[in-house]
Formats: structure tokens, C-alpha cells, sequence
């Protein structure tokens, strides 16, 4: 608490920020006094219970308070970092991938290398989440650690490691399903091993921290000026991520994933009155300790007895979600400095016809293919007659609906790329796939096995509602990119995180969650199928009236104003089209969108560049990409199966990485 | 405890023998109805009452997860049983496919192949082994295997047995849990499986909070507190290092029950299971604490 005094004394006073910094230290104050004396006693003898009294104040409760304050303030510090080198105000440690790659390396490990988990549980996580970055260094190194190139590359990382990890998980059935459960950021201790090696992690980053604040501050210049300032960028830029992979990996591989802590704590720090990297520094980590010792206070509080209701972990996205949202409709002006999006040039094709016609043909041959082919007890074989009759009725519906599902999340994924101008945007950075998950999360909860139309309710009415959330937040600032991107982020944040809370309590809820989160098509019958692709026509045949209004959107907002288009209400009904494409989408196949983010990249780069013939290349490429990533997964591992998702991730996410790169040593 | 464990690694083969009798082996038809099945509760079910089983889901989990009975060489693996592999069931040509209410979303899909039928082990509030025995019945029934009541029947005598065996134990409650990780287990209740057989072998169990579905997860360590004079039950299969980083902490070394070594790990159970993993467990239960009992 007097770290929050010793803030006060750092920072400029003024006094509204002294009184929200004396608040948030008497509320941290007041939840654990009311921890330590509401705790939970045993029963038994007097004697016995007043030992275990003791042992579990000075052994559970007394480290987890300090885990919570060191974790939060290590997380802190590496997402104020992160958004300085990327200098985008929505970067932590997700957007770089280290925690899912911390989470791949420990399930992996669980399933092929038990002893290493024997050895160090932390070095594994550790090692998990380095190499995820060293992926994503290297993949950038030539073009000088691009901040946008970072942070594109760093989700498509991110996004194929957990996918992996869920694929892993599916796999080993019940028994790995475990680390999904227990590694969902839980802060409970047994003794005070965490906190002792947390705690000097910390300490030596804070210092590290302070002696690079010079460089620091220039990495908040663009490149050019940085340079001539005589910092040598890759070299400072390459220190400080090291540092905030660092202190993330090591938190993640303590106690496991806290979502959007690096996120929330830097905001919130900046709502408290930090302005410079000086202050910065010292108060991000203090919000993130603040931020995670009130979540976790608050959950022991609310929790019967010694059992956890919901990990921390999970939780403290509830409350940072809404935070983050308050502190979104507080901002006033520029987000610090986001990164100015500019897509790579790419040459324009000459008959963009012939090319549409030829990807059209292949998409239909794909579909024969994978009805026609299939696994076997030998191998994989051709089904003809009353046999491919009999398969049909299971191979058709899927691959269809995959097909359709592509087609859709490509659509929904090009108006949010032409909408925001940013190529970063898909429909999982609107918050709308993971909106669904909350609808169906809800729905659950109410209907413990529910039917198709009930799920497709939920889900479609989450996903509006996440999506409705999201305007009336953005629609003070006129929908500017910016902030519709990080609203997108703090609400698919707060809806996965109603969704882990669930699935984390297990039981029948838990697996229909992680088998949608898989993103498997296996369920998908003639209903699912015939939804799709009566919702795949009736929203994309409208999309070409748009073409003017895309065309025009990606150009700065005076320039649309200056043509003669209400910015605001062509944003919303596209907004609108590209969540309700959301939300049938990922009823299909999860919410797994990589698609939506690389089938718009891949057409531009093909050199679709006129609107109308981008958008259905874009199509074309989504419904081919997924209806093949369909058939693949049930080839692979026959009789076991892949989820789609997965599958769409693996193969679109390195093609678009290299994809960018070539095309940009062509240019 | 680690002593205990070893020791009962080479029992469990002797008490396991005893429920071997129970599956008739010999009755097991190669010919007859040909069974396909999604849950692994029924599989067993179908799998000690003799039954032709020609197809079911995740068969190299369930042999390490519930361990038996054996699964016969012809069976085909369906994949998970969260995304069963209805092309491999097609191509399995079952008869009838026998189906339970968890995976009811299925029904529809697996009717194109084959009549579905649905018995059900886990219902909220309801006793999953009296919901075994109707099952194991009326699969018997509908299969015309006469084997199976006297599976049912030998069931009950021989949890009778390890009762009278068991003499009580000493007078202790007894809390079965699994393990999720050093600091986290999944607490058994009243409803489960294990519940019901601690209940028939005249035991108490300690853990008496609300559950969902039989199971409740993840409870932290310091809950085990609360029930400080009953013996914890561990049952595998749990992570590697959970045990481990278990044993080096200080508040579950200083639990009543670990200081006064009431610590019994069991094999592998599947927590979800019938009759035959009713009858594992109680095996293993027993024996460990009658282990446990002479030293």
C-alpha cells in the first residue's frame, strides 16, 4: 500500500487523480482486511483448528496476496512495455502470443515429455513463451521489427498456439483437459515458492526498466526520429521485448494465464494521472497489483469456504473488461501513438475475371473431393455408391457448411479490414465470436443440453449484444479505428471470460464449451448446413451495394466527410452485416476466425485490388480455404478428428506471414 | 503413502481378480447383436455383460483413464467423444447404437446408421449406480444377454463382500478426489459413483457440498481441511508433478489425515464409469485399506 503513496508522490498533483489514487489504495486496503478476517476456519478441536489456522494464513492466504500484488505488477510493467515498442495502446502479452505459448509448451509437455514437467513446470512455460516471441522476432527481424508487423504476426503465433493447445488437449480427452481448468490463472498457494521467485523477477525488471527509460521514451518517436537521436532501434526494441516477454512468461508459468492484465494496467495507470515513461513505469505496475489483489480478494470473499468460485486468472477480465470500457468512453483524443497502418503494395492482376472464374472452379472441386474422399480402416479411400450415399449425409452437410462458414468470416473480416483501415481487424479483435461464446455460455447455464436452434439463439444474441455494446461505447468518438478496435478487444476479453469461467467449473457446461471452442464441424447436420448457407446468401448478396462506401473508408475520416458520406451510419450497418456474419460463422466452426483475417490479405496479395473483385476473391478464398481445412481434418488423424478451426489457422496463418514478407522484397 | 501405492500396484492384480469373475469372459459373443456406443459408462456396461461391441470412442484414453475391462481387438476406435467419427460408425456397420444423455445431441445424426437407444448413468440428483444396474438390465434385455442380471447380482454380492471385509473400515469418512494440479482437486459428492459405492460399502463420504454432475472442480487444497479426520482417497490419473510439488507443501503435509498417513492412492478410475468401475474402485479401496490397516 505505501508503493501507492510512494506513486502519489512521483506523479504531478492533481487533485482529482490524488483522490482516485487515494481510493483505489483504501480499496485494495479494505479487501484484504476483510480477506484476513473473514477467513475461512476449520473445523475439529480448538487445537487443531487454530494450527491449521495458522498455517493456512501464513502459508495460503499471506503468499497469494503477495503473488497477486507481484504477479499484477510484473504484468503491469511487461504490458506497459509492450505498448511502448509496439506502440499500440491494445498490446500485451496475448497480442505477442507468450502466453499461449507458454500454455502449448506446458500442455505439449504433459502429453510428450512428462519429466521435463517433473524437472521445472516454470522452464517449460518459460521456454513456451520465449520461442513463441523468437517466432515472431524472427519473422520480423528483416523489416526492422515493423511495430504493426509485430503485432500482426505476434496474434497469428498466439492464435495457432492455443489452437494447438486445444487440439492437444481434445486429444488426451478428460486428463489434459485438466491444464485447461487448473491453468486458467488460478492464485492459490500452498507456500511461498511463487511469491519468492516472482517477487525478485520483478524487482530486477523494474530496475532494468528504469535504466532504459531514456530509450524508452525515443522508442515513442517514430523510427526515423528514434535513429537520428542515435538510439539503435532493432537493438533497444529488441531489449525491452525481451525484458516484457520475460516478466510475462514467468508470471504465466507461475500461475498460469491472467488475461488482459497488460492490457488494463497501463490504462488505468494513465487514467490515474501517469503521463511520462517515468511515471509510467512505476504506476502501471501499481494499477496491475492493485487491479489483480482486489480481483482475487474479491473472489476469496465470494467464494463458500476454501473452494475458488473462479480462478483470478479468468476473473480479473470481468473487472478489467469494464474498466477498460469506462476508460474508453473517458480518453479524450489520441491513444498514444498507434501504429499507422500501412498494407504492403501488391501488384494488380490483368484479367481479374479469368482468376475469379479459376478460384471458383477450384473451390468446387475441393467440395467434390471431399465428399467423395474419405478415411478408412486401410487408408484413406474413394466411397462410391450406396456407400458415398451413406456417407453423405455426414460429409456433405459439414463441408458444405464449412465452406459456407469461410465464405462468411472472409466477408465479415474484409468489411472490418476496409471499415478500420487496419489490417489487424477480424471479427475475433470485434469481440463478436468470442460474444457468441458468451450467448452459448448463457444459453447453457439456462439449458444444460441444448438443441441446435437453441445454441444458434444464444450465440447469435450474444454476438448482437456484444457487438450493440460496442457501438453505443465507440459511438461517442464516431467510430474511429482506434477505439473500435480496443472495444472490441475489452469485450471479447469480459466474453471469454464468462466463457472460462464456466468451462473451468467442468461437468457436461465444460465440455460443450471446449468442443466449440474447438471449432469442430463434426456436429454439423443438414439443419446447421442449410442455415449456413441460406445466412451466407442473404448477408453477402447485399455487400456489393456497399462497394462505394468501402472503397472510400479506408481513407482518412476528412476525406470520406468531404465526399458526401455520413461516416457514422455507413459504419454502422456495415459494422452491423460484418457481426451478424460474425456470429452464423462461428456457430459453424468456433471461434477460431483466422480466416476472416487472412483470406482478404490473401486475395489483396493475389492482386485483387478493385473492391467488388477483392471481396469475392475474398469469399472464394475463405469458403475454399475452410472446406479444405474440413477435409484435412478428417484425414489426418482418422478415426480422430481436428478441429477445423486448428487446421484453418496452421495452414492460413504461416502462408499469410510469408505472403507479406515476399511481397514486400518485391516492392 | 508412496508405500502404499507401491504395494498396491501389485495388489491390484489380486483384487482385481476377484471382480475378473464377474465379467463373463466366456460369454462374450463374437456373433450376436453388433453394438456401437458413444459413452465409455455404457461401453463398460456392454463390455461385461458379454456383449458384441463393434465400435465406441476414445478407446486408447479409456485404457488408460478405466483401464477395464479389456477392450476386445475388433472394436473401432470412433475418435473423441466430444466429435465421434460418424463416418467410422457407418463403416463399423453396427446394429443398434446405444446412447446416453450426454451425448444426445448425436441421436438424430447416428439414427441414419443404426436405431439409437438411450440409457443414461448420470442424472442430476439420481444414484448412478442404481441407474448401472437399470442399464446393464435393459441392455440384457434388449440384447437377450441372460448374463446380465447375473452380472448385476454378482455386482452386489460383491460389493456385499468388501463390505463385511471391510468390517467398517475404522470409523472414518473418506474423501475421494482427483487431482488437477498441485494446489486444485475435483471432489467427489454424494451423487457420483463413488459416493454410492463409499455409501454401499458402508462409508462415509466427507465431501458433503453440492455437486455438478457427481463431480465438483476445482476445489483448493485448503477444503481438505475441513474434513480433518477422514482418510483422502487419491485417484489417478493426475499430473506428474502435482504429487510431487504436493508433498513439499507445508499446510498439506501438516493436514491431519497426511501427518497421520490416511493417504491411499488407488489406480486409474474413470469417475464417469458404471458397474465395472464401481467394482475397480471398491476393489482397490478396499484392499489399500485393509493394506493400510495390517501396516
Amino acid at each position: 500500500m505505501h508503493g501507492t503513496v510512494r506513486c502519489g508522490a512521483v506523479l504531478p498533483g492533481r487533485p482529482l487523480a490524488n483522490w482516485a489514487r487515494a481510493g483505489v489504495a483504501l480499496v485494495c486496503i479494505c479487501a484484504v482486511a476483510l480477506v484476513l478476517l473473514t477467513r475461512p476456519q476449520a473445523p475439529g478441536s480448538t487445537e487443531l483448528a487454530a494450527r491449521l489456522d495458522q498455517l493456512y494464513l501464513w502459508h495460503s492466504l499471506l503468499p497469494r496476496l503477495v503473488v497477486a500484488i507481484v504477479a499484477g505488477a510484473s504484468l503491469g510493467l511487461s504490458g506497459v512495455l509492450l505498448q511502448r515498442i509496439l506502440r499500440n495502446p491494445i498490446a500485451d502479452a496475448s497480442t505477442l502470443g507468450i502466453a499461449s505459448g507458454s500454455e502449448l509448451a506446458l500442455t505439449a509437455a504433459l502429453g510428450l515429455a512428462p519429466a521435463a514437467l517433473d524437472v521445472s513446470r516454470e522452464w517449460v512455460a518459460f521456454s513456451g513463451g520465449i520461442a513463441t516471441v523468437a517466432i515472431v522476432v524472427g519473422l520480423n527481424w528483416r523489416r526492422g521489427l515493423d511495430p504493426v508487423a509485430v503485432a500482426l504476426s505476434g496474434m497469428m503465433v498466439g492464435l495457432m498456439a492455443s489452437a494447438l493447445a486445444v487440439a492437444i488437449i481434445l486429444a488426451r480427452g478428460e486428463y489434459a483437459m485438466s491444464i485447461f481448468i487448473w491453468g486458467a490463472g488460478s492464485l492459490a498457494q500452498q507456500d511461498w515458492s511463487t511469491a519468492l521467485s516472482l517477487a525478485p523477477r520483478f524487482v530486477v525488471g523494474l530496475a532494468i526498466a528504469s535504466m532504459l527509460l531514456r530509450p524508452l521514451t525515443l522508442l515513442g518517436l517514430d523510427d526515423a526520429g528514434a535513429s537520428s537521436l542515435g538510439l539503435s532501434v532493432n537493438f533497444a526494441r529488441l531489449g525491452v521485448l525481451t525484458l516484457a516477454v520475460w516478466l510475462s512468461a514467468s508470471v504465466t508459468a507461475e500461475v498460469g494465464v491472467i488475461g488482459f492484465l497488460g492490457l488494463a494496467a497501463p490504462a488505468i495507470a494513465r487514467m490515474l494521472g501517469a503521463r511520462t515513461m517515468k511515471q509510467m513505469i512505476f504506476a502501471a505496475p501499481l494499477s496491475g497489483a492493485a487491479l489483480l489483489l482486489v480481483t482475487d480478494c474479491a473472489m476469496q470473499l465470494l467464494s463458500p469456504g476454501f473452494s475458488d468460485l473462479a480462478p483470478a486468472g479468468a476473473t480479473v477480465a470481468l473487472l478489467g473488461g469494464p474498466v477498460l470500457l469506462f476508460l474508453l468512453s473517458r480518453l479524450r483524443g489520441a491513444l498514444g501513438a498507434p501504429g499507422r497502418i500501412a498494407a504492403a503494395p501488391a501488384r494488380e492482376l490483368r484479367r481479374p475475371h479469368l482468376a475469379l472464374a479459376l478460384l471458383a472452379a477450384g473451390v468446387v472441386l475441393l467440395v467434390l473431393g471431399a465428399v467423395v474422399i474419405g478415411g478408412g480402416a486401410d487408408g484413406w479411400m474413394v466411397a462410391t455408391g450406396r456407400l458415398l450415399e451413406d456417407l453423405l449425409v455426414f460429409r456433405g452437410p459439414r463441408t458444405v457448411a464449412a465452406g459456407a462458414a469461410g465464405a462468411m468470416l472472409a466477408a465479415a473480416g474484409f468489411l472490418m479490414q476496409k471499415m478500420t483501415g487496419n489490417p489487424v481487424a477480424s471479427p475475433e479483435v470485434l469481440g463478436v465470436s468470442a460474444g457468441t461464446g458468451a450467448g452459448l455460455t448463457i444459453a447453457l447455464l439456462f439449458v444444460p443440453f441444448p438443441a441446435p436452434p437453441i445454441m444458434l439463439t444464444g450465440m447469435a444474441l450474444g454476438g448482437l449484444a456484444a457487438f450493440l455494446m460496442m457501438l453505443a461505447i465507440s459511438a461517442q468518438s464516431r467510430f474511429s479505428p482506434e477505439r473500435l478496435l480496443l472495444a472490441g478487444v475489452a469485450i471479447g476479453a469480459f466474453s471469454m471470460t464468462l466463457v472460462t469461467v464456466v468451462l473451468s467449473s467442468g461437468g457436461m457446461r465444460g465440455f460443450v464449451l471446449l468442443t466449440w471452442l474447438s471449432g469442430s464441424t463434426n456436429r454439423v447436420g443438414a439443419f446447421e448446413a442449410w442455415i449456413a448457407v441460406v445466412s451466407a446468401i442473404a448477408l453477402i448478396a447485399p455487400l456489393p451495394f456497399f462497394a462505394r462506401w468501402l472503397a472510400i473508408l479506408p481513407l482518412d475520416d476528412d476525406a470520406g466527410r468531404a465526399l458526401g458520406l455520413a461516416l457514422g451510419r455507413c459504419r454502422l450497418l456495415i459494422a452491423l452485416f460484418a457481426a451478424l456474419l460474425t456470429a452464423m460463422s462461428c456457430f459453424i466452426v468456433g471461434p477460431l476466425s483466422l480466416i476472416g483475417l487472412v483470406a482478404p490479405h490473401v486475395a489483396r496479395l493475389l492482386g485483387f485490388q478493385r473492391v467488388l473483385q477483392h471481396l469475392a476473391a475474398s469469399i472464394l478464398l475463405g469458403a475454399g480455404l475452410l472446406a479444405g481445412a474440413d477435409w484435412l481434418s478428417r484425414l489426418i488423424i482418422y478415426p480422430y478428428q481436428l478441429p477445423v478451426g486448428l487446421l484453418a489457422s496452421l495452414v492460413g496463418g504461416p502462408y499469410l506471414i510469408w505472403l507479406l514478407n515476399r511481397t514486400e522484397k518485391l516492392a | 503413502m508412496r508405500m502404499t501405492g507401491r504395494r498396491l500396484a501389485r495388489r491390484e492384480f489380486l483384487a482385481l481378480g476377484a471382480a475378473a469373475t464377474l465379467l463373463p469372459r466366456s460369454l462374450r459373443a463374437q456373433t450376436g447383436v453388433r453394438v456401437a456406443t458413444l459413452d465409455w459408462a455404457l461401453l463398460e456396461t456392454l463390455l461385461a455383460i458379454g456383449a458384441n461391441v463393434v465400435a465406441a470412442t476414445e478407446l486408447l484414453q479409456f485404457r488408460e483413464v478405466a483401464v477395464k475391462p479389456d477392450i476386445p481387438a475388433g472394436v473401432a476406435d470412433l475418435g473423441l467423444r466430444g466429435t465421434p467419427n460418424f463416418e467410422a460408425l457407418r463403416l463399423a456397420a453396427p446394429d443398434l447404437i446405444v446412447n446416453s444423455n450426454f451425448y444426445q445431441w448425436a441421436n438424430e445424426r447416428m439414427s441414419r446408421i443404426a436405431p439409437v437407444e438411450t440409457h443414461s448413468v448420470y442424472v442430476p440428483g439420481q444414484s448412478p449406480y442404481a441407474l448401472s444396474e437399470s442399464a446393464a438390465l435393459a441392455l440384457g434385455q434388449r440384447l437377450k444377454l441372460d448374463s446380465a442380471r447375473r452380472f448385476v447380482d454378482g455386482a452386489r454380492a460383491e460389493l456385499e463382500r468388501l463390505r463385511h471385509r471391510l468390517g467398517g473400515g475404522d470409523g472414518r469418512a473418506v474423501m475421494p478426489i482427483n487431482l488437477g494440479d498441485a494446489r486444485h482437486f475435483r471432489a467427489f459428492g454424494a451423487d457420483s459413483v463413488f459416493g454410492d459405492v463409499l455409501a454401499r460399502l458402508g462409508l462415509q463420504n466427507a465431501w458433503k457440498e453440492a455437486t455438478s454432475y457427481s463431480a465438483n472442480a476445482p476445489v483448493g487444497i485448503e477444503a481438505l481441511a475441513a474434513a480433518p479426520d477422514a482418510w483422502i482417497i487419491l485417484i489417478p490419473p493426475h499430473p506428474l508433478d502435482a504429487l510431487r510439488r504436493l508433498e513439499q507443501s507445508a499446510f498439506w503435509n501438516a493436514l491431519p489425515a497426511v501427518a497421520g498417513g490416511r493417504v491411499l492412492t488407488l489406480g486409474p478410475v474413470n469417475p464417469y464409469g458404471a458397474l465395472p468401475a464401481a467394482l475397480r474402485f471398491a476393489n482397490l479401496l478396499v484392499e489399500g485399506m485393509l493394506d493400510a490397516r495390517n501396516g
